[in-house]
C-alpha cells in the first residue's frame, strides 16, 4: 500500500506488519501523554518529587539519553569534520537517534519545569550564572541544527524526491551539512559538559561537588568524554537491534568494528579519568568538605558496589573487551560490551542525580527515599515510546543505513540455475 | 537576554556566552538561507535533472560507480569523480589522447546473445546514439535495456522541442511495477519521437558537434567488458530479488525477462540497470 514511499531497492514488511508493530507503542505513547498532560494540568504534586528530591525520573532519563544520543554529534564530528568516511553508513541513524533523544529530553524538561505557556522566560530571563541557562540554551539550540541534519534524510524519501524544488533544497542542504556538524559539536561539548558542571558545582553536596580546571568542575569533562564514548556504543546497540528486529544487514561489520574501537578507547580514557576523579575526591575533596568518602556508601542500597560497577563492571570490563581486537570481531562480545558501557553511563547519571540527593548532608537531614509515581513513569514511556515510533518511521521510508541496497545485493549468492536463460 | 532585560549588565560573562549563542545562532541561520538561496538560484538556472542525477550517482552502491577505464582494465580500482560525465574529465583526456579506444574487428558485438550494433555509442544508462546522416541523432535502448522491459506497459517520450542534458531523464518506461527514467545520452533538443518499431525512440538535433561532445559514451572494444560487467550486476540484482540466475550454463538473457520472471521486484531490478536511485 506504501510502496511508492519505501526506498526503491530496499525489502520492509507488509503494511499491516508495521501496523501491528506500531500499535502497541502507540498505545504506550497516548498513555504517556496522558500522564504529562496530568502533570501539566494539575501539577508536579502528580509525581513523587518535592522541594527535597526536586530531581527524579525524568532528569535521569534526560541526562541519560543526552548521552547516549551523543552518537549523534560525536558521529558527525568524525565523518564531517574528521572525514572518516566509513562511518558514513550509520550517520542518518546516528542523526535520527540524536533527534529523539533530544526532543524526547525537552518534552520532559517541559513536563518537569511546568508552566509551558512560560517557556520562553528561560531565554529572555536568562541567568547567565546558571549552568541549566547554558544547558537550556545549548541543547534548543542543538535540537534546531538536528531538525535540520533530519530534513535532508526527510527530503530524500523517494515520494519528495519527485518534488523537484524539495530535491535542489536537500541537494544545497546535504553540500553545507559540515557547518551544522561544526556547530553541533561546539554546542554539544557544552552542553553534555554543562549537565555535569550542574552537579560538581553543587558545593552544599559534597558527594557530588568536584574541583576542577578554571570554572569547570571535573565533571564537566567527565560529562563530555562519556557521552562521546557512549554515543558509537549506542548506536552499536541499535544498529544490531534493527538488524535483528528487521532480519537485515544494514552495515558492513568493520563499521560495526571501527565504532566500537572509537567508543572502547574513549571508554579507557574516561575510565581512567573517572578513576583518578574518584581518587581525588575521596582522599582530597571529600574530607575537605567534612565528610569521609565511606560514609557515603553507609546508605544501603547505595554501598560501595554502585561505584564499583560504575568504574569496573561497566567501565573498564567493556572498555576492554571493545579494544580487544579479538572480542571486538565476535559479534556478541561487541554488542554485549557496547550495552554494558550504555548501562554504565545510566548508572553514573543514576548516581549523580538520584544518589547526590538521597544522601543526607546535614546531621539533621534524614536519608531521603523515592520512588516515582506513575505519572512520572508514563511520561518516561511516552519518551521510549515516541523514540521508537519515529525511529521506527524513519527506517521504514527513509534510507537510514545507505549501503542497505548494495549490502543485500551483495550478501545474496546465486545458487540455483539461471531461469531467465533460454537454451 | 536583551541589554534592555532586567539583570542584564555588561559584564564577561554575559558577553560570552550571549556572544557565543548568538554566534551559533547566525550560523545556523545563515548555513539555512544559504541553502534556500542556492536552491532557488539552482532552480531558475534549471539546474534540478542535474542535481537529480548527482544525488542518484552519489546513491548508487560504490561498486557501481566505477570508471570505464577500470572496466577495460586501465585502472585496477578507481571511482568515477565526474558522475559518468567524461567530457569533464581530464584523465579520461589523456587516456584516449595517449591511446584511442580500439575500433572493434566486428561490424557487431554479439555478448551472450545480444547484438549491439558498433555503428553507434553506447550510454551507461542502456541507452544507445546513432549519428544520422543529416547530423541529427537517433536515441534507442540497447539490447539488454530493451530485454530488461520487454513490451513495457507505458513509455512516455518527451515531447518534440523538449531539452535533454546528458544524465537528465529522456524518457520514462513502466513495467510490472518498475518506473524507471532512462537517463538522456546526448545533449540537445527532440525533434521527433520514434517506436520500438521504427529501430529507435527519439530524433535529437544534438547541441553540439564532434567527439568531444559525446566523448562520454562508450564505443568499440569497450563495449564488450562493460556488457559483461553489466551481466553480473544484473545477475546479482536479480538474485537479491529471489530470481538466482547463475548464467553459468551459456544461455542467454530472454527477450521479455519481466514477463519470464514475475517474482522479481522489478522497480528494484530495473532501477539498478537503469541507474535510478
Amino acid at each position: 500500500m506504501d510502496k511508492e514511499f519505501i526506498a526503491r531497492g530496499v525489502k520492509r514488511c507488509a503494511t499491516g506488519k508495521f501496523l501491528l508493530w506500531i500499535l502497541p507503542w502507540a498505545a504506550l505513547l497516548v498513555f504517556g501523554l496522558y500522564s504529562a498532560g496530568l502533570c501539566l494540568v494539575k501539577g508536579l504534586n502528580q509525581t513523587n518529587m518535592d522541594n527535597r528530591f526536586a530531581f527524579g525520573l525524568w532528569i535521569f532519563l534526560d541526562l541519560t539519553v543526552i548521552a547516549l544520543g551523543a552518537g549523534a554529534f560525536f558521529t558527525g564530528f568524525l565523518v564531517y569534520i574528521l572525514k572518516i568516511e566509513e562511518l558514513k553508513a550509520v550517520i542518518n541513524s546516528a542523526v535520527v537517534i540524536g533527534l529523539v533523544c533530544y526532543s524526547g529530553a525537552i518534552a520532559v524538561l517541559a513536563v518537569d519545569v511546568g508552566q509551558p505557556l512560560r517557556f520562553w522566560f528561560t531565554f529572555w530571563y536568562p541567568n547567565v550564572h546558571s549552568m541549566l541557562t547554558e544547558v537550556t540554551f545549548c541543547i534548543t539550540c542543538y535540537l534546531t541544527v538536528l531538525a535540520i541534519e533530519y530534513l535532508p534524510i526527510v527530503l530524500k524519501n523517494r515520494r519528495l524526491r519527485d518534488v523537484p524544488r524539495l530535491l535542489v533544497f536537500e541537494h544545497e542542504l546535504h553540500k553545507l551539512i559540515y557547518v551544522l556538524a561544526g556547530v553541533g559539536t561546539f554546542l554539544s561539548f557544552f552542553h553534555q559538559g554543562s549537565l555535569g558542571g550542574l552537579y560538581g558545582v553543587l558545593r552544599g553536596r559534597p558527594f557530588a561537588f568536584r574541583e576542577g580546571l578554571f570554572i569547570w568542575p571535573s565533571t564537566f569533562f567527565l560529562f563530555i568524554l562519556s557521552a562521546a564514548a557512549v554515543g558509537p556504543s549506542f548506536l552499536i546497540c541499535t544498529t544490531f537491534l534493527v538488524e535483528k528486529i528487521s532480519r537485515k544487514r544494514l552495515v558492513r561489520r568493520e563499521v560495526f568494528r571501527l565504532l566500537a574501537r572509537i567508543s572502547g578507547l574513549l571508554l579507557a580514557v574516561y575510565t581512567l579519568a573517572k578513576s583518578i576523579d574518584t581518587l581525588v575526591w575521596i582522599n582530597r575533596t571529600s574530607p575537605e568538605s567534612g565528610f569521609q568518602a565511606i560514609q557515603y556508601y553507609s546508605w544501603k542500597p547505595f554501598g560501595t558496589w554502585i561505584l564499583l560497577a560504575e568504574i569496573v563492571a561497566f567501565g573498564l570490563v567493556p572498555a576492554l573487551i571493545l579494544l580487544t581486537p579479538r572480542f571486538r570481531a565476535h559479534t556478541g562480545w561487541m554488542v554485549s560490551a557496547a550495552a554494558m558501557a550504555c548501562f554504565g553511563v545510566a548508572l553514573n547519571r543514576f548516581v549523580m542525580t538520584v544518589q547526590t540527593l538521597a544522601l543526607p548532608t546535614l546531621s539533621f537531614d534524614p536519608f531521603l527515599s523515592y520512588f516515582p509515581s506513575w505519572q512520572e513513569v508514563g511520561t518516561f514511556l511516552a519518551v521510549v515510546a515516541y523514540g521508537v515510533l519515529v525511529y521506527s518511521f524513519s527506517f521504514r521510508y527513509f534510507r537510514l543505513f545507505p549501503e542497505e541496497r548494495e549490502l543485500r545485493v551483495e550478501l545474496a549468492q546465486p545458487q540455483e540455475e539461471l531461469e531467465l536463460v533460454e537454451r | 537576554m536583551f541589554p534592555w532585560n532586567y539583570g542584564f549588565e555588561w559584564n564577561s560573562a554575559h558577553i560570552i556566552f550571549l556572544g557565543a549563542f548568538y554566534t551559533v545562532l547566525v550560523v545556523v541561520a545563515t548555513t539555512l538561507v544559504s541553502a534556500v538561496v542556492r536552491a532557488r538560484r539552482d532552480v531558475r538556472a534549471h539546474h534540478e535533472d542535474e542535481i537529480r542525477w548527482h544525488s542518484d550517482f552519489h546513491d548508487l552502491p560504490a561498486p557501481d560507480r566505477v570508471c570505464r577505464h577500470v572496466l577495460t582494465g586501465e585502472f585496477r580500482r578507481r571511482e568515477c569523480p565526474n558522475a559518468f560525465d567524461c567530457r569533464l574529465c581530464e584523465t579520461h583526456a589523456k587516456l584516449i589522447a595517449r591511446h584511442h579506444p580500439a575500433p572493434a574487428a566486428e561490424q557487431e558485438e554479439e555478448i551472450l546473445g545480444m547484438a549491439f550494433p558498433l555503428d553507434r555509442l553506447y550510454h551507461r544508462g542502456h541507452t544507445w546514439v546513432r549519428t544520422e546522416p543529416d547530423h541529427t541523432v537517433t536515441i534507442g535502448l540497447d539490447e539488454l535495456g530493451a530485454r530488461l522491459t520487454g513490451t513495457p506497459d507505458s513509455i512516455e517520450l518527451p515531447l518534440p522541442g523538449a531539452s535533454l542534458h546528458v544524465n537528465g531523464p529522456a524518457f520514462r518506461i513502466r513495467k510490472r511495477g518498475a518506473d524507471v527514467r532512462v537517463l538522456a545520452p546526448v545533449d540537445g533538443e527532440v525533434i521527433e519521437t520514434g517506436s520500438p518499431e521504427r529501430g529507435w525512440l527519439l530524433r535529437v538535433k544534438p547541441a553540439a558537434e564532434g567527439e568531444p561532445a559525446f566523448r562520454h559514451l562508450l564505443r568499440g572494444a569497450e563495449i564488450r567488458p562493460w556488457l559483461l560487467r553489466e551481466m553480473e550486476r544484473l545477475q546479482l540484482a536479480l538474485t537479491a530479488e529471489g530470481a538466482a540466475p547463475a548464467l553459468a550454463d551459456g544461455g542467454v538473457p530472454v527477450a521479455d525477462m519481466a514477463e519470464n520472471c514475475p517474482q522479481a521486484d522489478w522497480d528494484a531490478v530495473c532501477g539498478e540497470m537503469f541507474l535510478n536511485a
